[in-house]
């Protein structure tokens, strides 16, 4: 199922003296299967682009196109449920969600909502927990005794028991701990490996963009202003400094040897493939001497 | 949704009305909402429509702001002026039938409280638009102080105002934050009978309520480890300042009770 933007303008609060333009002409696809990341600078209008890959909002011209849905800015707002479905999102800080007495009946409130039976969303329950790192102790607890980054857990666990064909993650590892903040991009990547579940990850952590997407868009103010694979967009690093971007640390690690004389055609975005060039390199410039 | 009001918005600018004294404001508009009921002929109230102009015009803020004010009472208004037109008897009978009837007395009525519905509505907004709620808060603590007689707790109450206050907007994009995320998960907000709206608002209310407790105590320490004590022994960072405008203004105000007085029959 892929997302199709054509042409989408949205604003706020339209024909009010609050009026803002948010977005601007956006065009852009999401293909199917593919890892697509979203960066740009704090209000560039990421989260409200979010909103509209599942019409949580609809566009003020313009269409989206998700699945075989076309979403207008007369579309109604009843049958939206299926899209709901198909495209899960985990909004920032997703652990203020929760409300349930216990985690499993949390985790299952979102299929139960899709019509799902009782008694496969306990199942469900079961199942994503584990998913997302926790043992089966914990469906019997209140959602609100558990700690920050288990509350994540759970909240994340809740979107995935919908079983979504496109998962929607928007900084899903603010404020966790080094160690967890991998666990849970690895996560991810499993998911997206495995199940084949297309995801789109709105960040600001450009190592993550470097290590796991396969596709990226950036965006200035209200616009798309580039999209490409990240090899292509991490090239240029002054326009992404320009732009008040960061730089994968490997890329702007490669950038300080370019200028100390060191010359690797194209930059590395990665640890290893840092490593793997340099490695080639040293055998290289032995040669040399 | 939550957008489309515009009473306790504020707008910055610089004109007379939004330099003046918050208590001055304050004050005055309490008082208009009282001198109002002075009106009752034609005279009064095309005097105090025109003072009412006269101050919007003076604030420099676009009249369609005030005319969205109007809007989400409008059909309060209607009803009550329906209900002055319907029963109000007297002067010439110009339509009956059973109780109800449409007489002059009654047409008159239900167009000055039209008026005075409208009027007060203007000024209220005019206040809120133009004074920031934070200053509005320091006039309630200063006109409230004369309480600390009889023991009324006047700067705790006024502490609670203020971050009440200033937690609205934060609740608010909190609420539609958390709206957001559970219409993602196959809530449906205001649909179906009652019963049904009912119970998708709990999956919205219950996670508001353990934000907001967090978030109190979260404010409460970190209030404490800046050394905050009670209200004793404070000094203060914004104070208010009383100018020649905001006399200028009462006296704008004594004026018109003296108009009205005048104009009364």
């Amino acid at each position: 199922m892929d997302i199709r933007f054509e042409k989408v303008d949205f604003t706020y609060q339209p024909n009010t003296p609050f009026e803002q333009r948010a977005l601007f002409d956006i065009n852009l696809t999401i293909k199917e299967g593919s890892y697509t990341a979203l960066v740009g600078h704090t209000g560039s209008g990421k989260s409200t682009l979010l909103q509209h890959l599942n019409a949580l909002v609809k566009p003020t011209s313009g269409m989206v196109e998700i699945g075989d849905r076309k979403i207008v800015p007369e579309t109604d707002n009843k049958n939206l449920k299926p899209i709901r479905k198909k495209v899960g999102i985990v909004f920032q800080f997703p652990e203020a969600q929760l409300f349930e007495e216990t985690v499993a009946k949390d985790i299952a409130f979102g299929p139960k909502n899709f019509g799902v039976s009782e008694e496969e969303s306990r199942k469900l329950a079961e199942k994503m927990l584990q998913q997302v790192g926790l043992d089966e102790s914990y469906l019997e607890r209140s959602p609100f005794e558990l700690s920050g980054g288990q509350m994540r857990r759970v909240a994340i666990a809740g979107v995935l028991a919908m079983e979504p064909e496109i998962l929607v993650l928007d900084e899903p590892t603010a404020g966790l701990d080094p160690q967890g903040r991998k666990e849970m991009m690895e996560m991810f990547l499993e998911l997206h490996e495995k199940a084949g579940i297309t995801i789109v990850l709105v960040t600001h952590l450009m190592d993550d963009v470097a290590n796991y997407a396969d596709y990226v868009y950036v965006l200035e103010k209200g616009q798309v202003v580039k999209g490409g694979a990240p090899k292509e967009i991490f090239q240029e690093l002054n326009w992404l400094k320009e732009k008040q971007l960061g730089v994968p640390t490997a890329t702007e690690f490669a950038e300080r040897l370019v200028a100390k004389g060191v010359s690797f055609g194209t930059l590395p975005l990665t640890a290893d493939e840092l490593a793997d060039k340099l490695v080639s390199l040293s055998g290289g410039s032995a040669h040399d001497e | 949704m939550m957008n489309k009001l515009i009473l306790g918005r504020y707008i910055p600018g610089d004109s007379f009305v939004h330099k003046m004294d918050s208590r001055a404001k304050l004050v005055a508009s309490f008082y208009f909402i009282g001198i109002i009921f002075m009106a009752n002929n034609w005279q009064t109230y095309l005097l105090i429509a025109a003072f009412t102009l006269f101050a919007v015009l003076l604030s420099k803020v676009d009249l369609k702001f005030f005319i969205r004010g109007v809007r989400p009472l409008i059909w309060l208004i209607l009803f009550t002026v329906a209900l002055q037109i319907f029963f109000t008897r007297g002067g010439t009978v110009y339509w009956e039938w059973g109780v109800l009837s449409v007489t002059e007395f009654g047409l008159t009525n239900g167009i000055f409280i039209f008026c005075r519905f409208v009027l007060i509505i203007f000024m209220s907004t005019l206040l809120t638009l133009t004074t920031p709620p934070l200053e509005l808060s320091d006039a309630i603590e200063y006109l409230l102080r004369p309480l600390k007689v009889v023991h009324f707790p006047v700067h705790e109450v006024s502490l609670m105002l203020s971050i009440a206050l200033r937690f609205v907007p934060t609740l608010m994009d909190e609420t539609e934050k958390i709206m957001n995320a559970q219409r993602a998960r196959g809530v449906d907000f205001g649909e179906g009978n009652l019963v049904q709206k009912m119970k998708a608002v709990v999956p919205l209310l219950i996670p508001l309520f353990v934000s907001s407790f967090n978030r109190a105590e979260e404010l409460a320490t970190a209030m404490e480890a800046r050394g905050y004590q009670g209200g004793e022994g404070r000094t203060k960072y914004r104070v208010l300042h009383w100018h020649n405008r905001d006399t200028l203004a009462i006296i704008g105000f004594i004026l018109l009770t003296v108009g009205l007085v005048f104009l009364r029959s």
